[in-house]
C-alpha cells in the first residue's frame, strides 16, 4: 500500500503543472472551458494529495517500518493518538501536512468562486497551484515521505518524546492552518495584481480567510506557548526562540493587515499598503518554515532540521521578488486620492496601529536574524535572546495598547477636543484610577503601573463601548439589557466581536505583564514528609510510586499542598523515561487559579541521600493570559459568523460587478 | 528687596532639583543593593543545549546551568556588581554567554535599528499625513458639533429601529 503514495504526489505534481497553464491561458485567451479544467484539476491534485496523506497515516498506525518516514518516528508501542501525530513529527510529514491543506484550501477557494470573481479568480488559483508545485517537488524530489528502507527494523526509533504531548496534537495543525490559509488572500491578492483589477473585490472575498488565518495563527500561538509552559518545565511560557519569533511574525503582520483593510473598504485608501501587508505576512510563513528547517539558527523547535534551508529562501526570494515587481509595476493604478483631514481620526489611529505591529514585527525580525549577521560581518557568534526583545517590545507593546483603547473609540475623519474628552474621560479616569491602586498596593515598577493603567483604559472604553450600544438599543427598541447584549453583536458582528478580540488581547497582555514580573522560584530538595513553603501554600512531600511499560517508565512524586493548614490537593509531578529514544521527560503538576497558579517541577530523587528535589514555581495571573487567548477566538468566531446582512451587500456588489465580465467570460464556451 | 524675591524666584526650581536628587538617590541607592542570581543569571545564556537563559534552564540537574548560578552566588558574595559578573563569564566563554547583545561596537546596531525603522517608518507617515492634509478642503463647513450630533443620532435611531 505504502507505493500508492509516491505515484499520487507525482500524479498531484503533473495536475498542479496542468493546472497553471489552464487556468493562466484559459483566462488569457478566455476559454472558460480550460478555465473550469484547471480548476478540475485542482479538485483532482487534492485528492491525490488527500491519498497520500491517507497512506502515510494508515502506515503510522499500522506499523509500516518499510518506509523510512514510519520507523524514524514512532514504534510499536507508541500509544496511537501519538502515531497519528506522528505525522507532523518529522520533516516529510509535516511538509505533506503542509500540502494536504494547502490543496483543501486551494479547492475550497475554487469552489467558492466557481460563479464569482471570474477575472481574478483562475489567476489566484495558478498562484495557488503555482505554491503546491513547489512543496510538491520538495515532496517528490528531494523530502520524500514514502522512502524506503534498506533493512525492515523491528521497532521504530519512536517519537522525541517532547512531541508526546496533547498540546502538539494540536498546535502544529492549528499554526499550519494559520500559515497556509494566509496564502488564499496573498494570491488573490497577487491576482488582482496580474489582471489590475485593483478595487477592493479581492479584499472582499478573502475577508473571511484572512480571519481565518488570522484566527488559526492566534490559536497555534497560544497552544505553542502552552506546550512549552507545560512540557518545557521552566515556568514560562515563551522564550523568544527563532521558531517562536517565526510564528508571531505572520500574526502581527496579519494583524496590521485586518486593520488596514478596514480603511480601505471604508475610504478606499491604502491600496498599495495593505497588497504590501499581505504579500509580507505569507513571504514571513514561508520564512517561518525556513528557520524551523534549515537549522541556520539554533532553535528548541527544531525538530525536524534537514538541507531544505536553500530551497525555502530560494523559492521565498522568487516569491517575494516576484510579488514585488508585479506591486511596483501596478503603482500607478493603485494610486487613489486619498481622503484624510486629521490626526485626531481614526484613520490615523489605525496608521499608528499598523506602524507599531509592522515595527515590532520587524524588531522580531531583527533581533532573530541578527545572529547571523553578527557572525557573517565579524565572525564571531552572539546570542539574542528574552532581555533583548522584551527592552525593544515591551515599550511598544504599551504603545499598542494604548492605540487599541484609541481607535474603535475615534471618530472617522477628525474628531474635536470635545468629542474626545466626552468619549475618553470615563476610560481615562478608570485607567487613572487603577494606576493609583496599582501603585498604593506597592507594586512601583514604571512598566507594571503603565502597563496596568492602559490595560484599565483599554477594558473602559470596550465597556464604555458595549453600554452606549446596550442603552441605545433598551430605549430605542424597548429591550432587556441581556437581549439588547445579544442582539448589538448579532447585527453588528464584525464591530463588536473586534471589541471582545480586544478584550481578549488585553487580559493576556495583563497575564503577560504580571506573570513576567512577579514570578516567585523555590528549588529546594527534600525528605518524605518535609515540607516547601511558596507564597501562601505549604507543599509536603508525601513520597514516589514508579510504574513502567515498554513504551515509558514514570516516577511519580505525591505532594499534598496546604494552605493556612487545610488540605487543598494532591499534585503529581512526574519524571519520565522514554524506553526508545532513552530520553527523560517531564510531567508537570500544576494548580491554577484566576489569581495565581501553582507549577511543581519534580527533578528526581537523589540515591544516596533519599532527598527529592522539586522546583515550584508561583506565577500571577498567568491564567489570564490563557482566558485572554481564548476569548480573543472566541471574538474571532463572532466576527467571522455570517452576518444576513452584510452577505446580501457583497452578493449585490459582486453581482453588480461581475455580471458583465461572466457574461464575456462564458461566452465562448461556458461551463 | 531684591534678595527676598530672587530666593522666592528660586524657591519652587530649588524644591524640584531636590526632589529630581532625590528620586536620583533613591534610584541609585536601589541600584547599589546586591543584584539578585536571577538577574544576573537572566543575562546569560545556558549552554547546555536547552535554548533558554541561565535563569530560566529547565534541567533542574544542569550541569552547565547549576554550577554557574552557584558561582554567581559566590561572586554576589564577594561583593562584585551584576555587570562584572556578567563581564567575567564574557571573558570566559565568550559573546555567544551573554543573553543580548552588548550595546557597544557593531553590537549597537542590534538595539538602535529596530527603534530607528519606526522612527523613519513615522516621520514619513506623519509626512504623507502633512501631503494628504494640506489641499484638503476641511469638510463643508462642517455642521457645529450640536447639529452634527443631533443629525447623526436621528440616524442611527433610524437605523436602530430598522435592525430591531
Amino acid at each position: 500500500m505504502p507505493l500508492i503514495g509516491p505515484f499520487a504526489l507525482a500524479f498531484a505534481l503533473l495536475l498542479a503543472f496542468y493546472s497553471v497553464l489552464a487556468n493562466v491561458i484559459g483566462a488569457r485567451r478566455r476559454l472558460s472551458a480550460l478555465v473550469v479544467s484547471g480548476r478540475h484539476a485542482l479538485w483532482a491534485m487534492s485528492a491525490m494529495i488527500t491519498v497520500a496523506i491517507v497512506v502515510l497515516w494508515s502506515s503510522l498506525l499500522h506499523s509500516d517500518f518499510t518506509l523510512h518516514y514510519v520507523a524514524s518516528y514512532s514504534s510499536l508501542t507508541l500509544p496511537p493518538i501519538y502515531k497519528f501525530t506522528a505525522l507532523w513529527g518529522g520533516q516529510q510529514g509535516s511538509l505533506l501536512l503542509w500540502t494536504w491543506l494547502l490543496s483543501v484550501f486551494s479547492s475550497i477557494v475554487a469552489w467558492q468562486n466557481r460563479r464569482r470573481n471570474p477575472e481574478i479568480t483562475p489567476y489566484a488559483l495558478a498562484v495557488l497551484a503555482v505554491l503546491a508545485i513547489f512543496f510538491l517537488g520538495m515532496l517528490n524530489f528531494v523530502t520524500r515521505p514514502f522512502d524506503l528502507v534498506a533493512r525492515v527494523p523491528g521497532d521504530g526509533q519512536d517519537l522525541n518524546p517532547l512531541l508526546q504531548n496533547y498540546w502538539m496534537a494540536i498546535h502544529p495543525p492549528s499554526l499550519y492552518t494559520g500559515y497556509v490559509s494566509a496564502s488564499v488572500p496573498f494570491a488573490f491578492g497577487a491576482a488582482a495584481l496580474i489582471t489590475g483589477k485593483l478595487d477592493d473585490s479581492w479584499i472582499r472575498t478573502t475577508r473571511r480567510w484572512a480571519i481565518f488565518s488570522w484566527f488559526f495563527l492566534t490559536l497555534g500561538n497560544l497552544f505553542g506557548a502552552r506546550w512549552a509552559y507545560e512540557v518545557l518545565g521552566w515556568g514560562g511560557y515563551w522564550a523568544w526562540d527563532p521558531v517562536e519569533n517565526a510564528a508571531f511574525m505572520p500574526w502581527l503582520v496579519m494583524t496590521a493587515y485586518l486593520h488596514s483593510v478596514m480603511i480601505q473598504e471604508r475610504k478606499d485608501m491604502l491600496k498599495v499598503w495593505n497588497l504590501a501587508l499581505i504579500g509580507l505576512a505569507f513571504e514571513l510563513t514561508l520564512f517561518g518554515t525556513f528557520l524551523t528547517r534549515s537549522g541556520v539558527i539554533s532553535s528548541v523547535h527544531s525538530f525536524t532540521q534537514s538541507g531544505l534551508g536553500p530551497y525555502f529562501l530560494t523559492f521565498l526570494a522568487i516569491v517575494a521578488s516576484a510579488y514585488t515587481a508585479l506591486l511596483v509595476g501596478r503603482l500607478k493604478m493603485l494610486r487613489t486620492p486619498a481622503e484624510f483631514e486629521s490626526y485626531l481620526s481614526r484613520e490615523a489611529a489605525f496608521l499608528f496601529n499598523n506602524l507599531v505591529l509592522v515595527g515590532i514585527a520587524f524588531a522580531v525580525f531583527w533581533g532573530t536574524i541578527f545572529p547571523v549577521i553578527s557572525e557573517a560581518v565579524r565572525g564571531v557568534k552572539i546570542t539574542v535572546g528574552p532581555p533583548f526583545f522584551d527592552k525593544v517590545n515591551g515599550p511598544l507593546a504599551l504603545l499598542l495598547i494604548f492605540l487599541m483603547g484609541v481607535g474603535p473609540l475615534i471618530a472617522w475623519r477628525r474628531s474635536t477636543a470635545r468629542n474626545l474628552l466626552r468619549t475618553f474621560a470615563a476610560p481615562l479616569l478608570i485607567g487613572l484610577g487603577t494606576g493609583l491602586c496599582v501603585a498604593l498596593a506597592g507594586l512601583h515598577q514604571w512598566y507594571v503601573l503603565t502597563a496596568f493603567s492602559l490595560a484599565a483604559f483599554v477594558l473602559g472604553t470596550i465597556l464604555a463601548e458595549f453600554r452606549h450600544g446596550v442603552t441605545a438599543r433598551r430605549h430605542l427598541v424597548g429591550e432587556s439589557s441581556a437581549r439588547a447584549m445579544v442582539n448589538l453583536v448579532a447585527k453588528n458582528n464584525r464591530r463588536y466581536g473586534g471589541y471582545v478580540i480586544h478584550l481578549g488581547v488585553v487580559l493576556a497582555f495583563v497575564g503577560i505583564v504580571a506573570s513576567s514580573f512577579f514570578r516567585l522560584e523555590v528549588k529546594r530538595s527534600v525528605r518524605q514528609g518535609d515540607s516547601i513553603d511558596v507564597g501562601p501554600y505549604e507543599l509536603v512531600y508525601l513520597g514516589t510510586r514508579s510504574s513502567m511499560d515498554p513504551h515509558v517508565e514514570s516516577l511519580q512524586a505525591r505532594i499534598e499542598v496546604m494552605r493556612d493548614g487545610r488540605p487543598l490537593a494532591v499534585m503529581l509531578p512526574a519524571k519520565l523515561f522514554y524506553a526508545r529514544q532513552q530520553q527523560p521527560a517531564t510531567v508537570v503538576a500544576l494548580r491554577s487559579t484566576p489569581l495565581h497558579d501553582l507549577y511543581v517541577v519534580f527533578a528526581g530523587v537523589d540515591e544516596a541521600t533519599g532527598q527529592a528535589t522539586f522546583q515550584v514555581f508561583l506565577t500571577p495571573l498567568v491564567f489570564w493570559l490563557w482566558a485572554g487567548g481564548l476569548i480573543m477566538a472566541l471574538g474571532t468566531v463572532i466576527v467571522m459568523w455570517p452576518n444576513v446582512r452584510e452577505r446580501a451587500a457583497i452578493a449585490a456588489v459582486v453581482r453588480a460587478g461581475d455580471e458583465a465580465a461572466l457574461e464575456a467570460q462564458m461566452a465562448p464556451g461556458g461551463e | 528687596m531684591p534678595p527676598a524675591s530672587s530666593s522666592r524666584r528660586f524657591r519652587a526650581p530649588g524644591a524640584l532639583l531636590l526632589f529630581a536628587l532625590a528620586l536620583g538617590g533613591a534610584y541609585y541607592a536601589r541600584a547599589a543593593v546586591k543584584p539578585s542570581v536571577d538577574s544576573v543569571a537572566e543575562g546569560l545564556t545556558c549552554q547546555c543545549g536547552c535554548g533558554l537563559t541561565v535563569a530560566n534552564c529547565n534541567h533542574p540537574q544542569c550541569e552547565f546551568s547549576v554550577p554557574v548560578r552557584d558561582q554567581i552566588e559566590k561572586m554576589i558574595a564577594q561583593g562584585r556588581s551584576r555587570e562584572q559578573i556578567i563581564e567575567a563569564f564574557r571573558v570566559k566563554y565568550g559573546e555567544k554567554i551573554l543573553s543580548a547583545p552588548t550595546t557597544s561596537g557593531f553590537n549597537l546596531l542590534a538595539w538602535i535599528t529596530p527603534f530607528g525603522v519606526i522612527a523613519i517608518g513615522g516621520a514619513l507617515l506623519v509626512m504623507v499625513f502633512s501631503r494628504w492634509t494640506s489641499g484638503q478642503p476641511s469638510l463643508p463647513a462642517r455642521l457645529d458639533e450640536q447639529n452634527f450630533d443631533a443629525a447623526l443620532r436621528r440616524r442611527l435611531d433610524d437605523e436602530v429601529r430598522k435592525d430591531a
